[in-house]
């Protein structure tokens, strides 16, 4: 039997017990950053129910399974990638196995002057000093629990610098591999992307996993976007079956700077999007959307804050998803306008399809306005597809499969439409197309597993 | 053998009796009209022939080319050549008319052991039958009906039909909502497809279509029923006289 704090507070001792090894150990702000993590963690533990963001997303699993943290670099190869249009793009390559930056893997060759692309690790150790302003000063450990557990076991990731008005040439890809094996394993991995004044850059992520077995896969991923500066980011989460995948994104905006966010998940047992953006300066502009598909008994979260924390910021969400089998969906977004965010523009749209009677979603918008000059709105939609539009394709020849896949299709088009590069669109599309194929059956009602 | 043989069809919707010991043949090369009133069961009807769910026999049987149609799934039916042009024509928000067309006559044409159009050669397929229609290239880029005028959709359910080249065609209340000139282009279009092999059903309140498009025979639809048959002069006897006479009779 576990001892009473360990119940409540499963994974501290792990993180106090291996922290002391980690890079940057004895670097005091490093120290005290890890500390600050596991004091909140252990003030807070992990998520429950009553908790504001975490009322439909049951962690229960972690604290009845014990996983442990990754031992350090499995030498596995690079499992084939999913969508050739965007694993062919030409782009700056970083490669992390269970959390860990392996080098032999990356591609980060021509970087151009003012740019740094690298591993967390790496510069905790080397130059510590370049990482201070920015480590930990995005994400909130109070609002993101699960945020406080990575900050306790903080030790790599990857790390992007982008200097005043540099382009950067090519897309930074992310590729994020979990390769469990024998017990329950997890990973602590956390990312850091500034941008200064004017620069621009994509970032992709692609998260997958190699071995079926358990693992707990526990992102942070901070972002400062500054004065005009620009990043478009494109998420796929496709690990396995017997995965948990909890993402948390913290973006902060500086005055008319930018930010582009779409998330396709179609994978874990669990998966959570959650992103929080800082609009803090006049006329940054934010832009999040998303995909979800779930069937069987998966679990889909995307979770989103807006803070328009200064005037004539924009904010525009687009989420849709597909529900089949007994899975189920969670969309909750807050727009919250402060009192001074005059002219703020926010948007918010989440539209689920449910395939099957034992589908669910749970949504839950809301919007907190203190300002008096806004345009502010949301909606939430969910339902089965029209069966008129099953019987009008049915009735020109087309198979009713087929005729419920091209509606399913149609109707997660209008997002994927949203993305900006159109590789990373087009890899999407086929993914989708990819799922429907197996997952939209071919029993007449057509209801997937 | 006709081609579409109706035999004492009854069908119930959500349990209601509509369709009441209904008896009608089409022979391949003729034109049908069914008149009747509102809610006397024509459009029910063509539910029925097209298998749409919720639309249940309860009696008789329907033969098409001598097979049952009833042991069809709808999907079947249309590749074997039964085609409806709705009353109320479907909005699909997010698939492009071409998209559709091009999917819906691969699927045909691949049950008849033709080789499907790919894109390039579908548009060239299309092009004669939608200038023909006055269907514009735009229309045909933007969503299967979706903000389409009364009469556009109208004239896109016969470019359908042109493209898919159905045996027996089910028109119902294609004229109504049209201005006079799309009336003579959607004519022209069903005029187009007459031929000894094809069939086609129109259903209609107004003998004006039956001016442009001359009819065979012509039936009174009333209470579940053909309650009268005759040839095209019945049309102008109903247009002066109206239904009461049916009414009156069932009553
Ligand atoms: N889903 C339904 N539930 C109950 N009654 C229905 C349903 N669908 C149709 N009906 C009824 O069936 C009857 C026949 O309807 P139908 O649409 O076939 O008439 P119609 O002859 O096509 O009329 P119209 O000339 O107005 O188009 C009507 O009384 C209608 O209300
Ligand atoms: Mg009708």
């Amino acid at each position: 039997m576990p001892d009473g704090s360990t119940n409540i507070t499963p994974y501290l001792a792990q993180a106090l017990e291996v922290s002391p090894t980690f890079a940057g150990a004895g670097v005091d702000w490093v120290d005290a950053l890890r500390n600050a993590g596991a004091q909140c963690y252990t003030d807070h533990g992990l998520p429950v129910r009553r908790d504001e963001y975490w009322r439909y997303t049951n962690l229960n699993s972690l604290r009845d399974e014990r996983f442990q943290l990754a031992s350090a670099d499995p030498l596995i190869g690079l499992p084939p990638l999913p969508h050739p249009s965007v694993s062919g793009l030409a782009s700056y390559r970083i490669v992390l196995v269970n959390g860990r930056v392996q080098p032999k893997l990356c591609m980060l060759d021509g970087m151009p002057d003012g740019v740094l692309i690298t591993d967390l690790g790496g510069i905790l150790v080397a130059a510590p000093e370049r990482l201070e302003p920015h480590l930990g000063r995005v994400v909130s450990l109070k609002d993101m629990p699960m945020a406080a557990l990575n900050t306790a076991f903080l030790q790599d990731g990857m790390a992007v610098f982008i200097d005043e008005e540099i382009v950067l040439d090519k897309p930074v890809h992310l590729i994020s591999i979990t390769a469990p094996g024998e017990g329950a394993m997890m990973v602590q991995p956390r990312h850091l992307v500034v941008m200064d004044k004017g620069a621009q850059a994509t970032l992709i992520e692609t998260h997958i996993s190699a071995a079926g077995g358990s693992s707990f896969n526990n992102i942070v991923t901070e972002l400062q976007v500054a004065e005009n500066a620009r990043l478009n980011h494109f998420v796929f989460q496709g690990e396995s079956e017997t995965s948990v995948h909890l993402s948390g994104t913290a973006v902060a905006l500086s005055a008319g700077a930018y930010y582009e966010s779409f998330v396709l998940q179609g994978g874990a047992a669990i998966g959570r999007s959650e992103i929080r953006a800082y609009l803090n300066g006049p006329g940054a502009d934010c832009r999040l959307d998303g995909v979800y598909l779930a069937t069987g008994n998966q679990l889909v979260d995307n979770t989103t804050y807006i803070e328009h924390a200064a005037p004539e910021c924009r904010s525009h969400q687009v989420y849709k998803g597909v529900l089949g089998g007994q899975s189920r969906g969670v969309f909750q977004g807050k727009t919250h306008v402060t009192r001074g965010a005059q002219q703020t523009d926010g948007r918010q749209l989440s539209q689920a399809l449910l395939l099957s009677p034992r589908a669910e979603i749970n949504v839950r918008p809301e919007l907190e306005i203190y300002a008096d000059d806004v345009k502010c709105s949301h909606g939430a939609t969910a339902g089965e597809l029209d069966e008129n539009a099953v019987f009008y394709l049915v009735s020109r020849g087309i198979t009713r499969p087929d005729a419920r896949r091209m509606l399913i299709e149609a109707f997660l088009s209008q997002a994927i439409s949203e993305i900006s590069l159109r590789p990373v669109g087009e890899g999407f599309s086929t993914h989708i197309q990819q799922w429907l194929g197996s997952h939209v059956d071919q029993s007449p009602d057509g209801d997937p597993s | 053998m006709a081609m579409l043989e109706i035999h004492d069809l009854h069908a119930t919707v959500d349990g209601k009796v509509i369709l009441n010991g209904l008896n009608l043949t089409i022979d391949a090369g003729e034109v049908h009209a069914i008149m009747g009133p509102n809610g006397s069961g024509k459009s029910t009807l063509s539910y029925v022939l097209t298998g749409r769910h919720g639309y249940e026999v309860t009696g008789g049987k329907i033969m098409f080319d001598g097979n049952d149609l009833m042991q069809m799934e709808p999907d079947e039916r249309a590749r074997e050549g039964v085609f409806l042009a709705f009353q109320y024509p479907v909005e699909i928000p997010g698939v492009t008319s071409m998209t559709f067309l091009r999917t819906a006559v691969n699927a045909v044409r691949e049950h008849r052991g033709e080789a499907p159009f790919d894109p390039m050669d579908f548009v060239k397929h299309l092009r004669k039958s939608a200038t023909d229609l006055n269907i514009s290239d735009d229309m045909l880029k933007r969503a299967v009906n979706v903000g389409f005028s009364g009469g556009e959709k109208k004239r896109m359910e016969m470019l359908q039909m042109a493209a898919l080249e159905p045996r027996i065609s089910i028109l119902d209340e294609t004229d109504s909502g049209l201005d006079i000139d799309a009336l003579k282009i959607v004519a022209d279009g069903v005029n187009a497809m007459r031929s000894s092999e094809r069939g086609i059903l129109l259903i209609t309140h107004y003998q004006r279509l039956l001016e442009y498009i001359e009819p065979d025979h012509v039936h009174v639809l009333a209470q579940g029923q053909i309650v009268k048959s005759g040839d095209k002069s019945l049309a102008l006897e109903l247009e002066e006289k109206g239904y009461s006479e049916f009414l009156d009779n069932a009553a």
